[in-house]
């Protein structure tokens, strides 16, 4: 399978609080895949380094088979974007904005573009400056879609976006990539938003990627167990264990990680009883993630704040 | 037919799909030969990745439920009267597992949910 994006050993360094380290990335031509973290763990700074804006320290990056920065100028073309803030000129009204953005795409559908004007329902003589949010972030989309990019890379396309705009928003885009191959790269902090059109997700904490696989084994994996008896000294688990809660004495509830039903031996093995097995939905699983790596890592106020955020 | 799919459920998305397109053909609510919705269309409207709907499809058709047409469509199959039989008899089952494990969960003795059982028939009749 041939990769839209491949990423390998990213480094960046984006002043002396924040930096990302050793990004590795693959996203396979045709999928929709998530790119998810807690606000600044360094998603708007992998986007820009893809798209050129940025240059790396160290690592190479690939784009639609070109390398990037250096032939970034081929391939920006092809690349359909929604930045996290849009960078529209105010003054500017809707129907010239469109124009504007049919200027510097040969691949430009005009058709699409008015099929979503009537879907969305914006009106050409308004002025950028007095659109709702739901509206910027609509046009946003349009621009995106109508240049019929083979790779949309969406940073935040719905964040601020009312529910009834976000889904109008995310129906548009499931629209447009059911009828043609495309690649769509997209990034939130809202994971039930990702956790319904994603094939992979990648997780980014800190400015690494903690976990990276196809969101259904993601998911199958992650569940909370409650169990007793456990020793003081516990041998390494073939699963992962994200957090323990000790409830009373040997008694503990965990979230795991990589979890498969044969793990079960493992704890009978090991004297442990295992009293239940809880399916984690991406969210709280996504959440222990973090939890977990707050520990391992202190101080971690990203993690808090996601957790907040996403509920 | 597709209201309350849960896409933060374990059991993935596609094979909610497919248990619901199952359930409705071994009911004789999709008779042979009627159309699934097209596989944008059922996208764009669950707000879902188009290879799921494809991935749901493509188990039914290896199922032998639905046949799947190179540029027309989706389409019931022809299921005769004992495979109806068998897919519900399967339902019923599931349906029954998820009250048993619902039931232990709130611990709940299987004598007790045999009286529940008893008396809501008894209200029907």
């Amino acid at each position: 399978m041939t990769s839209a994006i491949e990423v390998s050993g990213l480094q960046y360094r984006a002043g002396p609080g924040f930096s990302l380290t050793g990004v590795s990335l693959a996203v396979p031509t045709g999928s929709i895949y998530g790119f998810l973290g807690p606000n600044g763990s360094g998603k708007t700074t992998t986007i820009r380094l893809l798209l050129g804006h940025l240059r790396a320290d160290a690592g190479t990056i690939q784009v639609l088979g070109e390398s990037v920065p250096k032939n970034a100028e081929r391939v920006l073309a092809r690349i359909g974007y929604v930045p996290e803030r849009p960078h529209l000129y105010g003054t500017l009204r809707v129907e010239e904005a469109i124009q504007y953005h049919a200027s510097f795409y040969p691949t430009w559908d005009a058709g699409l573009a008015a099929e979503l004007q009537r879907a969305f329902r914006l009106n050409g003589a308004m002025v950028l400056s007095r659109l709702s949010k739901g509206e910027l972030g609509k046009l946003m989309m349009l621009l995106a879609l109508s240049q019929r990019p083979e790779l949309l890379v969406l940073d935040e396309p719905t964040d601020g976006l009312d529910p009834a705009a976000r889904r109008e928003v995310l129906s548009a885009l499931v629209e447009f990539v059911a009828q043609r191959t495309a690649t769509v790269f997209i990034s939130s902090h809202l994971v039930h938003e990702l956790e319904r059109i994603c094939d992979r997700v990648a997780i980014l904490d800190g400015g690494r990627v903690v976990s990276e696989l196809p969101i259904d084994i993601l998911k199958s994996g992650m569940k909370r167990l409650r169990v007793a008896g456990v020793p003081r000294m516990l041998p390494a688990p073939p699963f992962t264990i994200l957090t323990r809660d000790l409830e009373v004495a040997g008694s503990e509830t965990w979230a795991v990680q990589n979890w498969q039903t044969q793990h079960a031996e493992w704890l009978l093995e090991n004297g442990i009883t295992l009293r239940e097995v809880i399916d984690l939905d991406l969210e709280e699983g996504f959440v222990a993630l973090l939890q977990s790596r707050a520990v391992l890592a202190q101080p971690a106020s990203d993690s808090s704040d996601f957790a907040r955020l996403s509920t | 037919m597709f209201e309350h799919l849960d896409p933060r459920s374990p059991i993935p998305l596609y094979e909610q799909i497919a248990h619901r397109l199952r359930v409705a053909i071994a009911a004789g609510e999709l008779a042979a030969g009627a159309g699934l919705p097209s596989v944008r269309k059922l996208a764009t409207d669950l707000r879902i990745n188009p290879a799921t709907v494809v991935q749901a499809y493509r188990e039914l058709e290896s199922e032998g439920l639905v046949e799947m047409r190179q540029g027309s469509g989706t389409f019931v199959g022809e299921v005769g009267a004992p495979r109806r039989a068998r897919e519900r008899a399967t339902e019923a089952r599931r349906l029954v597992r998820e009250l048993l494990a619902s039931g232990a969960r709130k611990g709940l003795s299987l004598a007790e949910l045999r009286v529940a059982i008893d008396a809501e028939l008894d209200g029907k009749r």
